[in-house]
C-alpha cells in the first residue's frame, strides 16, 4: 500500500474531539491530562467525572467565553499557565459548550480537545471486564463506571443469565453477540432505587422471563403493587444454566425481597452476586424503604445467620456497587474472597447486634429523593422517557453506609 | 396591587438551537440593546434554564422574568450595564 504523499508546507493534524471511550482509557492509568469542565457551579458540584486516576481538574462555566471570547482567557491565569503541549479535556452536559471552550483554547495555542456528547456519554459509558473465561463457562462484569453500578453476565454453554442489568441494554446485547450465547434469564437481586433496572426493556424485547422477590414488587412508600410481567422468586429456588446452579438466598434487610444468587460450578467453586446486600467494603443501607430501625436488625441477621451459615468462605463475592475504585483488583474487577471479606469489611466486623445496629443507624447518608421514584419505574408504576430516565440517574450512586464513601 | 408586565425591545428565537449556542446569541444580543432594555429570548434545549441562570449572575444581567410554554423556556432580560 502506497502512502500518499506527505502535503506540503506546515500542516499540522489537530485532534479535535475524544470518545468517552479514548477518554476512558487515558484516566484508567497515571496521567497528565488537565479536565476542563465547564459546566454550571451546582452542576459541577453534584457530580463530576472521577476515576481511579482522576485528573487534574479545573472548573470555569462556558459562560464567560460566550461573554468576552478569547479575551475570557485574560481573566484565566491559571489555565494560561497550562503548558501549550499539556492535553486539556474539555468537558460539559452534551459537548456543545465544552466544543465551543476547546476551539477557543486551541486557536490561542493550546493541545485541547472536547469529550463528545459530555456528560451524557460519560453517565452511559460501560466497561466489561472478563471474571473468568473457561471451556465450561465465562462470567462478566458490566460496570456503569459514572455511577459505581455493576451487572453480571453469566455464560455457560451458549445460554445466558443477566443479573441486575443496567438501563442500557445495548451493552448486553452487543456483549451477548460477540460471545455468541442466547439470553435465558433476567435476574435482579431486588427492586433497585439507585438505577433504572434495564431488565424490563431487556424482558419485553427478548421474551425472556424476568426473576424478582415479590416482596420489592411492592413499592415500600406507595404500598402499590407493580404492574410489570414477572416471575416470583423463592428461597432456595434453583435455576440451571449449562455448567453452573444458581441458587436463590433470600436475604432481606436493604430491601425486604433482596436476594444473593449463588452460582457454583461443577468443580464447587462458588459466586456470590449480592446486589446491595454486601458490597465489599461495606453492605446495603436499610433505610431507603423508609424503615431503617425496623430493618436494620433485619440486615444483623441476614449477614449473620442467612449469608454466614450459606455462602462458603472461598466465594468470590460480586456486588451490585462499589465505592471507591481502589476496591477493584489489578484487573479492575471488583471482587474479593468471602474470607477476606469477614476481615475487612466494615460491617461483618460486628458480633453484637445492638452494636451494628446503633452503627447502623447512625451512618446512614442523606437519601436522595429521586430514589423513590426510581422504585416506580422499577416496578412499571411510571414510564419516564429518555430526558427524564437520565435526570432520575444523575451523580453517583449512595447504597452504601456513608464510611464507605469517607475514605 | 397593579400587575407588572414587560414589554421586549427586542426578540431572540433560539428555538431549536442547542447548547452553547442560545447563551452565545443571548450574548451578542443584549449589546444591541440600550441599558435598560429588555430583550425576550426564546430557546427549545432544556440546558439553557440552568445555563440562562449562571450567565446571569456572571454578567449581572437581570432575568426579570421566566416561564415555560410547552416546550420552550422563556426569558425576558434586562440589561443593566
Amino acid at each position: 500500500m502506497t502512502l500518499p504523499a506527505a502535503p506540503s508546507g506546515e500542516t499540522k493534524i489537530e485532534i479535535e474531539e475524544i470518545t468517552v471511550a479514548e477518554f476512558y482509557e487515558k484516566i484508567s492509568q497515571e496521567n497528565d491530562l488537565l479536565l476542563l469542565d465547564v459546566r454550571s457551579q451546582d452542576d459541577f458540584e453534584s457530580w463530576r467525572i472521577e476515576s481511579r486516576y482522576t485528573p487534574e481538574t479545573m472548573h470555569i462555566p462556558y459562560q464567560i467565553f460566550a461573554e468576552d471570547g478569547p479575551d475570557a482567557l485574560e481573566e484565566l491565569p491559571d489555565l494560561m499557565a497550562i503548558p501549550d503541549d499539556r492535553e486539556i479535556v474539555a468537558v460539559c452536559a452534551k459537548g456543545g459548550a465544552s466544543d465551543f471552550v476547546a476551539a477557543i483554547l486551541r486557536d490561542e495555542g493550546k493541545t485541547a480537545v472536547n469529550l463528545i456528547d459530555g456528560m451524557i456519554a460519560w453517565g452511559n459509558y460501560y466497561v466489561v471486564r472478563p471474571i473468568v473465561e473457561n471451556g465450561s463457562y465465562q462470567i462478566y462484569q458490566v460496570d456503569r463506571v459514572a455511577r459505581g453500578c455493576l451487572s453480571h453476565v453469566l455464560v455457560s454453554q451458549g445460554q445466558a443469565a443477566i443479573i441486575d442489568p443496567l438501563r442500557h441494554v445495548a451493552h448486553y446485547k452487543e456483549l451477548l453477540e460477540s460471545v455468541g450465547a442466547q439470553l435465558s434469564l433476567l435476574l435482579d437481586t431486588h427492586a433497585h432505587a439507585d438505577h433504572i433496572s434495564g431488565a424490563i426493556a431487556l424482558a419485553e424485547a427478548t421474551g425472556v422471563p424476568y426473576y424478582l422477590h415479590p416482596y420489592d414488587a411492592i413499592h415500600p412508600f406507595d404500598m402499590l403493587p407493580a404492574v410489570i410481567d414477572y416471575e416470583m422468586l423463592h428461597d432456595g429456588q434453583r435455576f440451571r444454566l449449562g455448567d453452573l446452579t444458581i441458587q436463590v438466598l433470600h436475604t432481606p434487610g436493604h430491601t425486604l425481597g433482596q436476594v444473593n444468587y449463588l452460582a457454583t460450578d461443577q468443580t464447587g467453586q462458588s459466586y456470590a452476586f449480592t446486589g446491595d446486600n454486601i458490597f465489599l467494603q461495606s453492605f446495603g443501607r436499610p433505610d431507603l424503604g423508609g424503615q431503617g430501625e425496623a430493618w436494620a436488625p433485619i440486615v444483623y441477621d441476614t449477614i449473620f445467620h442467612k449469608f454466614k451459615d450459606n455462602v462458603p468462605d472461598n466465594t468470590w463475592i460480586l456486588p451490585g456497587h462499589y465505592a471507591a475504585f481502589e476496591e477493584a483488583n489489578g484487573e479492575g474487577v471488583y471482587t474479593k474472597r468471602l474470607a477476606d471479606l469477614w476481615r475487612e469489611n466494615i460491617g461483618l466486623q460486628f458480633e453484637h447486634q445492638d452494636h451494628f445496629i446503633t452503627y447502623v443507624l447512625t451512618h446512614l447518608p442523606q437519601m436522595p429523593e429521586q430514589y423513590v421514584e426510581i422504585k416506580r419505574v422499577n416496578i412499571g408504576l411510571t414510564q419516564p422517557d429518555e430526558r427524564m430516565a437520565s435526570e432520575l440517574e444523575l451523580g453517583k450512586n449512595v447504597c452504601a453506609l456513608s464510611d464507605a464513601y469517607e475514605t | 396591587m397593579a400587575k407588572t408586565e414587560f414589554i421586549p425591545d427586542e426578540t431572540l428565537d433560539c428555538s431549536g438551537l442547542n447548547c452553547p449556542i442560545p447563551i452565545l446569541k443571548t450574548a451578542e444580543a443584549i449589546k444591541k440593546i440600550e441599558v435598560g432594555q429588555i430583550l425576550q429570548v426564546i430557546s427549545t434545549d432544556p440546558g439553557t434554564l440552568l445555563d440562562m441562570e449562571a450567565w446571569s449572575l456572571q454578567t449581572g444581567h437581570d432575568i426579570v422574568y421566566s416561564r415555560q410554554r410547552e416546550a420552550s423556556n422563556i426569558f425576558y432580560i434586562r440589561r443593566t450595564i
